[in-house]
């Protein structure tokens, strides 16, 4: 059963495309992500909403586009916006109240306040929440309307670890009772964690991004791949002058990385990004390259698109069976994740068992 | 499409705790319960000097209370949730409506009771009263509806209060300069004249033609606010 289906779906602004022709169809207890940039994103939700027109596509909810029967459509329909107004002299309980009443919830409220961790937090204005405990208050607010598929933009952008966990535990429950979740999101390690599948949408279209499943037989044919007998000789004789710094590109300079520097590696659409205190550098070697390279300097391949420095992680964070991540030791707490098959693989490593 | 009155309900409550700390707006409420006190401490008021009050109520609260929580939702960005949520822009704006008409039914009843103003037609004055806010009700949506924010929407009220709640004091102008009769016929005036009316004895048949005044610029005022809201929904 198709829960959201897009077709024909493409826009174009004044000189630039911003996407071309995609489809996407969302079954019912699917977890989609979108990676894409904020532009991209706010044009999707638009067409979405009904505030841009789509000229030749349509995007249905359980069969009905927005025009056909707006209050289907909308019901079925839950949006978490990144930038949500929201009552704020309110407090936690009134709030959802409000919106109980408009969707017509009757269940118990509870329910939702646990599965947000609100409890605490009942009679607090929502003036006065944190940001993470506001965006609490936004999934509760999607819980209460419970509709068939529930769209978060960005929903853990700067949130702190329990709202992160909450998410995701929420994420579980909806997919649980059928639901299906869309995620859009500018930040890949969210995408990887929360979403099954996960693509990317751009100029070029939308792409899937492989992650898991079809991992272990590619990361073969590219262990094939770098072991023709003539780069071996090559190696052999070079080896006393390789270097161990890592070149990154900037702005046309060259600028080398002492491989303890780095925190991560990001694999972006075949670029890898060499994150260093927060910030990336472009390297002009592939993912499989550099983690040749830095096996001996304890770097990990943690999952398909990254690599990450064993000495930088503090924490490996488990959400849920098969899903982690790892924390970093720096200021930001950066977060990468963890496939499941690497996390066997990491346990090894560290003489766990 | 429904009216669901218990999303009407809900919208309601939820703009009664809302508008219950917000002190910004709420403290308008103030401004014609001072005014009725200082009024009711004089001797010897004419209906003139309480329907002052009661103008100023109309104009100050009603229309400013509709108009500021409807711009509220704007400049915080929650009526677009509101309008993915299933309530009807009927059903949003009726919650909003009797908040206001609540509001304005309270003012004006501590009002009167300062000013000590005692109709001998309480029926009639009441009728009056309650057709009069249908029309402030209709002013404030379409001023909430062209202002985006709060602050907009206390700049916007200013030529309201002053036509309208101080209205009466250019009655003696326009004996002066014809031209400035056609102020005979604001909603606000033919109130006053109604009401001075029933003090003189009329009965209901009396001041139907006051009343016909009044209900006309309700039809005028909920006309202009649905054009504005066509217009607008397309710009949007």
């Amino acid at each position: 059963m198709k829960v959201l289906t897009m077709e024909n779906i493409e826009k174009h602004e004044k000189d630039t495309q911003l996407f071309p022709v995609f489809d996407l169809e969302i079954a019912a207890g699917e977890i989609t992500a979108i990676y894409s940039t904020l532009n991209v994103r706010s044009t999707l939700l638009n067409m979405i909403i009904g505030k841009i027109p789509i000229i030749n596509g349509e995007i249905r909810v359980k069969g009905v586009t927005i025009i056909e029967d707006k209050r289907a459509f909308l019901n079925q329909l839950g949006i978490c916006f990144f930038e949500e107004g929201m009552y704020e002299r309110l407090t936690v309980h009134e709030y959802f109240m409000f919106f109980g009443g408009l969707y017509n919830f009757e269940q118990d409220f509870e329910q939702v306040f646990q599965l947000t961790q609100l409890q605490g937090k009942k009679n607090t204005k929502i003036r006065d929440l944190t940001f993470s405990e506001m965006k609490r208050v936004q999934y509760g607010r999607l819980l209460i309307q419970s509709p068939s598929i529930f769209i978060f933009e960005e929903p853990d952008l700067n949130v702190d670890m329990e709202t992160k966990r909450v998410l995701i535990n929420i994420t579980r429950r909806i997919q649980e009772e059928g639901k299906s979740i869309l995620v859009l999101t500018g930040n890949m390690e969210s995408a990887v964690t929360v979403a099954d599948r996960v693509y990317r949408l751009e100029e070029d279209g939308l792409r899937i991004i492989e992650t898991e499943t079809d991992e272990d037989t590619e990361v073969k044919e590219e262990i094939t791949e770098v072991t023709p007998p003539e780069e071996t000789d090559n190696e052999k004789e070079l080896k006393p002058i390789q270097l161990n710094k890592i070149p990154t590109k900037v702005n046309d300079k060259i600028v080398l990385f002492d491989p303890p520097e780095i925190d991560y590696i990001e694999s972006n659409d075949g670029q890898a990004n060499i994150y260093i205190k927060g910030e990336a550098f472009p390297s002009s070697l592939t993912l499989t390259n550099l983690e040749e390279r830095l096996q001996h300097f304890g770097f990990f391949r943690c999952h398909r698109s990254y690599i990450v420095n064993l000495q930088k992680v503090r924490e490996v964070i488990t959400w849920t069976r098969n899903s982690y991540s790892l924390i970093l030791d720096d200021k930001e707490k950066t977060q990468v994740p963890l496939s499941k098959t690497k996390m066997a693989e990491l346990k090894d490593l560290l003489g766990l068992k | 499409m429904t009216f669901s009155m218990k999303r009407v309900m809900a919208i309601f409550q939820k703009d009664m705790k809302d508008l219950y700390k917000n002190m910004y707006v709420s403290s308008t409420i103030l401004m014609p319960l001072i005014f009725a006190f200082f009024y009711g401490r004089m001797d010897d008021l004419t209906v003139e000097v309480h329907f002052v009050v009661i103008n100023l109520t109309l104009a100050i609260v009603t229309a400013f209370l509709q108009c500021s929580i409807i711009a509220e939702e704007k400049e915080k960005n929650t009526l677009r949730g509101l309008m993915l949520s299933p309530a009807t822009i009927p059903e949003i704006l009726g919650g909003k409506s009797l908040v206001t008409f609540i509001l304005t039914a309270i003012t004006i009843i501590l009002c009167t009771m300062l000013t000590g103003y005692e109709p001998t037609n309480i029926g009639i004055i009441a009728i009056a009263i309650v057709i009069s806010s249908l029309f402030y009700i209709a002013l404030g949506t379409l001023m909430g509806l062209i202002s985006r924010t709060v602050i907009e929407a206390s700049v916007l009220i200013l030529p309201v209060m002053f036509i309208f709640g101080f209205g009466s004091m250019f009655v003696p102008f326009a004996e002066q300069y014809p031209i400035l009769s056609v102020i005979d016929y604001l909603p606000n005036i033919q109130l006053v004249e109604l009401a001075a009316a029933v003090e003189a004895g009329s009965g209901f048949g009396d001041v139907l033609g006051n009343l016909g005044i009044i209900v006309a610029w309700v039809i005028i005022g909920m006309i202009a606010t649905v054009i504005v809201f066509k217009k607008r929904e397309l710009d949007e």
